[in-house]
Formats: C-alpha cells, structure tokens, sequence
C-alpha cells in the first residue's frame, strides 16, 4: 500500500506547477495566480487569473472603490517579449457601510489578465511573476500584498481547458460585463440627479443596479430609482456635488438582478452613454420599478424597499394637493379667506360669467405667488443658504410689514375707512377688471400668510422637493397653490353652491366688520412673534406705529367727502410716521430659546445636536420640539397637547427629556438638523428612544391620545418619577 | 393613506441621511468637545481660515501621512495662519475607536500639531460635511464659505513612498488662499477608509 500511494504523491506534486503557483497566505486572503489553459501556445494569449479569496466579511474593491478603499494593482514581471493586459474586472456588488457605499467583492474574486505570448516562445516552463497590492476590508483595512508566482508550460500544441480551476475561470468570466453594440444608452442631467436611459431590442430584464467607472460622478451610497418607460428602461441616480461641469459620457457596468435577455448567464452589460438633455423619469407608477441600488446604505427605506413608492414625484404632488387644501382651515389664512368669499356672496346673483373669471384669476394669485416663493427659496438655496419653508416669518421686518398690512385691512373692513377704487369694487357697477384685480390681490395675499402654517402633509412634499431638482421642486409647490385655491375655484364655477349661502343685505355690513376681528386677532399674534424676534421694544415701537398707522386711516376716512388736499396729505404724514415708528431696529434681537418653564408644563431644555447626543447615549428617551413662535400649528399643539396634565405626566413618569429647538430667527443648525431630517419647515416632533436607531418622527398635528400612545412603549422610570413629586 | 405618508416620510428622511458641504457653500457650523473636554464652536474662527482633517489612526490611510510625517509637517508649516481641527466621527462600537488619552498620546508620539481634535464620536459634524473618508480635507476661507473639499493628494494608495511624488491638494490650496488667489481645485474626490459612523 505504501509505494503506491508515495508514488502518487510524488506524480501529483510533478504535475502542481502546471496547475497553480504556490498560495500566497496573508492575515485576510489567500492568494494565487491561476492559469486559466493547461499550457501557453507561442504566438497566441493566455489568460491568467489572480485569484483573492477573502475570510468571511471581509472584502476587496472594484476598480472604482466607490466612497472609499482602493482597487487592487498587479505589477507583472514576465519573460522578454510577454506582455500583459488590464485587469478585466468582473462585476462588483455594492458594499454598504453606514452612510456611505462600495463596490467590491467579498468570499472569492478572480480578476483575469491575457498575457501575449510572443511567437517564438520556446517550448518548456517559463516564470510569471506578479507583484500584486489589495486593500482588504471590513469595519477596518489593511493593505496587504503578495509576490505571486506561476510556472507556465509552453508547448506547441493547442492547450486543453485547465480541468482543476474551471469553476473560479467560469464564474469569474460570467461576472464579466460584455459590451453589445446593439444596447442604446443615453443619459441625461435634470437638477441634481442624472437619468440613464437604457434599450435593448432582445428585451432588459426588470431590474438593474449602476456602477459608475469614475469616482467623482454620483453618490454612491444613494438609491438608484429604476422605471420602465416603454421599451426602455431608466436608472435615476444622485449626481455628486462636485460633480465636473461637463459630463460628455457616463461609463460604467450595469448589473442586473436577474439574467441578460439574450446574454445567457451574463449578468453584466458595460454602457457608455453619451449625455445629452434631460431625460424624464417615468412615474412610480410603471411595472419593474424598484430601488435599484438595492444595497444603499441608508437606514431609511431601503430594508422595505419603499422608497419608489415614497420618494416618486406623483405621491409628492398628491400629498402637496392635499396639504394645500388642508391649507385653507389654517388660522392665517381663514381671514383672507373670508374677505374673498364675501366677494363672492356679493356678486352670487350677478354675472357667473364674471365669478368665474374671478375664481380664476384668484387661482392665478394664488399659483403665481407660490411659484415666486418656491423660485426665491430655490435661488437662495442654490446660493448656499440655509433656508426654510417659512423662512420669511424669520425676518422682523416682514413680520412688521404683514402686522400693518393686516392692521390697515382690519381698519377697512370695521368701516374706519373705505378704499377709494376698494370701495367702488364693492358695487355692482365696477368694472371687470377692478374686481379681477382684488381677486389676484387675495390670492397672492392668501399664499403669503398661509405659508408659516405647515399642514398636515406639507412637511413630507416640501422635504422631498428639497432633494429633487428644480423643475420637481416647483411642480410640487404649483400642486399645493392648487390644493389651496380649489375651494374658491370650486366655488366660483357652481354658483349653485353658492345660492345656498344667505342673500346680501343689511347683515353683509356687520359680517364684514366681524371680519376685522380675526384680522385684529392676527395682527396680535404677529405682535407676538415681532416680540420672540425683538423683544419689548420692539412690540411697543409696532404698536405706536399702528396708532399712527390708525390715524391715518380715520382721517382718510372721517374727511372722505372732503375735496381738500390737506386730507390725504395729512393721511399720509400719519401713515409714513406709523412705519416710521414701527419699522424694527436691525440690531435688536433676542435670543431665542427656553422661555421660563411654568408650572404644570413640560420642563423644557434648549436644544443643540450635543445635547441629543450626549441623552441618547445615557439611554435616556429624548423628545424634541422643532417650533417657531410664527408657526400658530406649533403654538396650537404645544398649548393643547404638550402641555396638556396628561402628557405632561406621561414625559415625567417616563423620564422623557423635552427639548425644544426654536427656529424663531434662523439657526443654521436647527435648519440643518431638520434637514436630516427630511424636513424644511416646523412644527416637526421627534421622539428618540433608547435601543431605537432611528428616531421615531410623529405627525404634524398632535394629539393627546397619539403622543400616549406612542410614549406607551416605554417602561415607566421609576426613578424620575420619584424625583419629580 | 397612513402607511403611504409614512413611507413618504421615510424616503425624505433617507435622501437626507448625509448631508454635504461643497465646495463653494457656507460651511455648517457645529459646536463640539476637543480631546480636553473643552467646547470648540467653528464660529470662533470666524475671520480664519478652517482646515478640517478627518482623522482615524487605525487607518492605513491615516498612516500613510503620519509616517512620513507629512500631515504634521503641514499641521507645523500652516499653523501660524490657519486653525487646523483634526476631526475624528468614528463611533465607540467600532474596533477603530480610542479613548482620548490614547488618541494624545499617539498624537505626541507623531510629533502631530493639529490646534484642535474634535471628538465627533456621534458623527454629527462628519455628516453635516459629508465626510466620507479617512483623511478627508475641507478647506474654510475666512468668510466661512467651503473653499476646498476633498482628498490630501492625487495619489490614492496606502505606501508611504507616495506621499513625496503626489501632487498635495490641501497645500496648493492654501497656498492660493495665501496669495488671495481662487482655489483652482476646489474639490475633488477623497480617498482613504471609510468613516466609522455611529
């Protein structure tokens, strides 16, 4: 038994040399150079493989590593007159690392070179020697590197298949991306994300997942969106922000889920698509969308594989529809609302022709404004500043300028005064174009105090707006003007609707000075946040400056029959004095914070990112309050909610801490934070609870019974409680 | 409708997951404890220039400078006009992270110089940047506005004999700022390990 078994050995160890070069073993890898044929033919190539096989977990980088890590060199030292080629890279899978995303490969890789043989290679054995140099990683890396080996055979005759490594050659020369001249590809750039467009006339499979073959073209850790869009198929991706200015091509490998129609088991197509103009992405809607970079490193909505349906522009546009009618219920815009519904009890039984121009025109206000909005926040966005939903409502001289807007017009409709071409639009002999002129005049007025009440489903629109290029931006903002003027569009096109509201009358002119009042009631409350912005003073110079402002208007009001000239000079003279005086000084500002903790309310904290940080790595749950003292559904919620005994006892008995972040006068770290948040506008509630990653969002509109429940989950501190009586 | 607005939320918030500062927006501004336990607020250097320098000693990136000693060098050759703030967003779990007193004394043992290392252990700055790697350069004129955002040099590679051949991004970029010239690479695209974020 002995002889034969020592000369098999012996016959094996003979024939190794011809089969694979000694394994090269370092702490992560294993690795060896393979000839892919039984020996070299002169004249013709060979392909040698240098196979890396990583411990579990582990892994090595394709040639573009994507966010980080390095791809793996060869340095070849081969017999005169060989020569090597470029590494071909067979396909690689992304890696996700929290935020962030590689390409490479892990367990086992084969990365094939073809060596020339020159045609008078000897027959015999000859030396290939490759120095090669990977990065492996995992949480850590560790540049390794191996000096390789392989005894190759040349001989004359055609060379056999390698029996030993077909498998490692075969699977490698799968994951090889083939080109095909018949695959069109074309890409185009809208805003910050670049759409790749691609047919095939023997059919695209469902899904495919993009690997850039440069470095600096899109983020790699981004879902990539896939829609059908007819025969072609369309890979929306984010574009770097330093992304080069001009892009003539995007190169890379597309791999798809499944097989190549047509390509047998070849997975991967190698595209090279020239960019030319924007290329619409086709609506969530269509068959075979899916997240195409299935692997992102986001904690978001990739692990349900949500974000087609979330993130798509027609959810977006519902959502902005509905907030904007939501919009009308809001306290800041109800008054406005109502001087232009009593418009319309006005001219009911007039001319429908005339109501529905009116209707119209209102609805043109109120897309016109929007659109000015959303093109200064997108213009002041692209120059770099931090801006809100809201941002207006951060400058005390807006809020000056609406409370005496505000003010004027309460003045008018409590009968102080009446317009001079105002009052005439109010008769039935005015021209149409006067009353077309109001109508607009309301809209654009409506759009602008509607904006600081972010309704119910406004956040989640306004923040996807915010990543999505400029076009999207403003269809998503034109949706929410429309959702906010489509009651009184409604209105003025059935009139029938309106013959059920009450005939004009003596009753009109009291309705309208009961008008005044949530006016009135505005105008305070915009004193009240001028307070949070400039404190004392600032409230008082505002409210001496309405008493001139009203003045004014009483002359012009009081002398209205007069023919002299004194009146509207002197109409004037108070008016310009009251803005005069109300005008807040730049200077003063008050910083905005914790205001005193009463009594039975929640005992608030300031916040900042530390603060969160440094309570969720005790392990305590931390609630946070995004508020603004111009945001009323903040104020609504913080009065009939948070500081209601029940919740107030549910935070202490549960050793919740409250903080409060006061977006009152911008804070750059409150915008950014809200950012992350996918958000843009308060009020935005946020719940972090210990053992939870992520931290739980609540909705906009809070109740009671919402914020128990949720707080519910979590075990009562004893402990606090305790301290708290 | 509930569960369509929650996954709305969701895609928001994943878009959002790391922010980005590019060169040529205001840089974020942050507030953050050094190695001493001492607050550090960017907005303290207003008027300055900021060198930000993503730090881990447990990556062979990292390394690659310190061993040839060419990020001290730059730490020393700069410190007079500009504050260089090493910043470290490797999270606790990770095998990577150091305690304080061990990150000063491998700091002292390279002879490093940097005016401040930020502790940014939830990775809170890291992600208002967008940082994605070890070392990873941003560069802050004295207006707060990012100037440079990107690698420390051209030569992607773990060997220390590179570091004398490779163009270095962060020194022609001072070097610009210094002669009140624009930086003519204003970003590009950084290399290294990837951050250890929490």
């Amino acid at each position: 038994m002995h002889l034969p078994r020592a000369f098999l050995a012996t016959l094996l160890a003979a024939a190794l040399p011809l089969f694979a070069a000694p394994v090269v073993k370092t702490e992560h890898v294993e690795a060896q150079l393979l000839p892919e044929r039984t020996h070299a033919q002169p004249g013709k190539s060979v392909v040698v493989g240098l196979r890396l096989q990583m411990i579990p977990h582990w892994h090595t980088y394709w040639k573009n590593p994507g966010d980080s890590g390095l791809p793996t060199r060869i340095k070849w030292t081969l017999p005169a007159g060989w020569s090597a080629g470029a590494i071909q890279w067979p396909h690689p899978k992304n890696l996700p690392v929290g935020p962030l995303n590689n390409y490479g490969y892990e367990d086992e890789v084969v990365l094939l070179t073809e060596l020339t043989v020159p045609a008078d290679a000897k027959p015999g054995t000859v030396p290939i020697k490759a120095s090669a140099d990977w990065l492996v990683c995992k949480e850590i890396c560790i540049p390794e590197k191996g000096e390789l080996d392989l005894a190759l055979k040349v001989d004359a005759a055609p060379p056999a298949e390698s029996d030993r490594w077909k498998p490692s050659f075969e699977r490698a020369r799968a994951m090889l991306p083939v080109s095909d001249a018949a695959l069109k590809a074309d890409a185009g750039i809208t805003g910050k994300n670049v759409v790749l467009r691609l047919a095939l006339p023997s059919g695209l499979p469902a899904k495919v997942t993009f690997f850039p073959e440069r470095d600096n073209v899109i983020e790699a850790a981004a879902p990539q969106r896939v829609a059908r869009s007819g025969d072609a198929l369309l890979i929306e991706m984010k574009l770097q922000d330093a992304v080069p200015k001009d892009l003539p091509v995007l190169k890379g490998v597309v791999v798809a889920d499944g097989a190549w129609p047509g390509a047998s088991d070849r997975r991967a197509m190698e595209v090279s698509a020239p960019v030319g103009s924007p290329i619409a992405m086709a609506g969530s809607s269509a068959s075979g969308g899916g997240t195409g970079g299935s692997a992102t490193g986001f904690t978001g909505g990739s692990a349900t594989g949500s974000t087609d349906v979330g993130g798509s522009v027609a959810t977006a546009l519902l959502f902005a529809l509905l907030g904007g009618l939501l919009l009308n219920l809001m306290p800041c815009v109800f008054p406005v609302l109502g001087i232009k519904v009593m418009g319309f009890v006005e001219h009911a039984h007039g001319d429908a022709k005339a109501l529905r121009m009116q209707g119209i025109v209102f609805t043109v206000g109120v897309l016109v404004s929007f659109l000015v909005l959303a093109g200064l926040m997108l213009a002041l966005r692209a120059g770099g500043t931090q801006l809100g939903w809201g941002f207006q409502l951060q400058s005390p001289a807006f809020v000056t300028l609406l409370a005496m807007l505000f003010f004027v017009l309460a003045l008018n409709l409590a009968g102080v005064f009446e317009w001079g071409l105002f009052a005439q639009s109010m008769t039935s002999d005015v021209s149409a174009k006067g009353r077309n002129a109001d109508a607009f005049l309301a809209g654009v007025l409506a759009s602008v105090v509607a904006t600081p009440c972010t309704a119910p489903f406004m956040g989640a629109a306004v923040g996807f707006t915010l990543a999505q290029p400029a076009a999207v931006s403003l269809a998503v903002f034109l949706a929410l003007g429309a959702g906010m003027a489509l009651p009184v569009l409604l209105l003025s096109f059935f009139p029938a609707l309106l013959k059920k509201l009450p005939k004009p009358g003596a009753w009109m002119e009291t309705f309208k000075q009961v008008m005044a009042f949530p006016l009135f009631a505005t105008v305070a409350w915009l004193a009240w946040v001028l307070g949070a912005q400039s404190g004392n003073d600032g409230v008082f110079g505002l409210l001496l400056g309405l008493v001139a402002i009203a003045i004014g208007a009483w002359i012009y009001g009081r002398w209205a029959q007069s023919e002299s000239a004194l009146r509207p000079v002197f109409a004037v003279l108070f008016a310009a004095l009251g803005v005069y005086v109300a005008w807040p000084d730049a200077t003063a500002s008050v910083t905005p914070g914790v205001t005193a903790n009463k009594a039975g309310e929640l005992p608030w904290q300031a916040w900042s990112p530390e603060k969160v940080a440094e309570l969720t790595a005790a392990g305590k749950p931390v609630f946070v309050d995004y508020t603004a003292a111009w945001c009323v559904t903040c104020q609504v919620n913080k009065r009939v909610v948070l500081n209601s005994s029940s919740v107030v006892a549910a935070f202490a008995q549960r050793g919740i801490v409250p903080l409060k972040a006061d977006w009152t006068n911008n804070d750059p770290r409150i915008t950014q934070s809200l950012q992350e948040l996918g958000r843009n506008a308060v009020p935005v509630y946020v719940l972090y609870l210990p053992g939870e990653a992520k931290p739980r969002l609540l909705p906009e509109v809070l109740t009671s019974s919402l914020v128990l429940a949720e707080i519910d989950k979590l075990p009562t501190d004893t402990k606090t409680a305790i301290t708290q009586r | 409708m509930k569960k369509v607005l929650f996954l709305a939320i969701a895609a928001t918030f994943s878009v959002a997951a790391l922010a980005n500062a590019p060169a040529g927006s205001q840089a974020p501004g942050f507030t953050v404890t050094d190695l001493t336990g001492k607050p550090v607020n960017l907005a303290d250097y207003k008027g300055k220039t900021v060198v930000l320098e993503w730090h881990n000693f447990g990556c062979p990136f990292v390394q690659k400078h310190y061993k040839s000693g060419n990020m001290q060098s730059l730490q020393k050759k700069y410190g007079n006009d500009v504050v260089w703030l090493a910043v470290n967003s490797t999270n606790k779990g990770s095998s990577d992270w150091q305690d304080p007193p061990v990150v000063t004394k491998e700091l002292n043992g390279f002879g490093a110089a940097p005016a401040k290392y930020l502790v940014d252990e939830p990775g809170t700055i890291g992600r208002a940047y967008g940082a994605k790697t070890t070392p990873h350069m941003y560069i802050i004129d004295p207006s707060g506005k990012v100037v440079y955002n990107g690698a420390i040099d051209d030569k992607r590679s773990t060997d220390v004999a590179d570091v004398k051949v490779a163009k270095n991004y962060v020194v022609a970029a001072l070097d610009e700022l210094k002669a009140g010239k624009p930086v003519s690479t204003a970003s590009t695209t950084p290399y290294g390990c990837t951050i250890k974020y929490k």
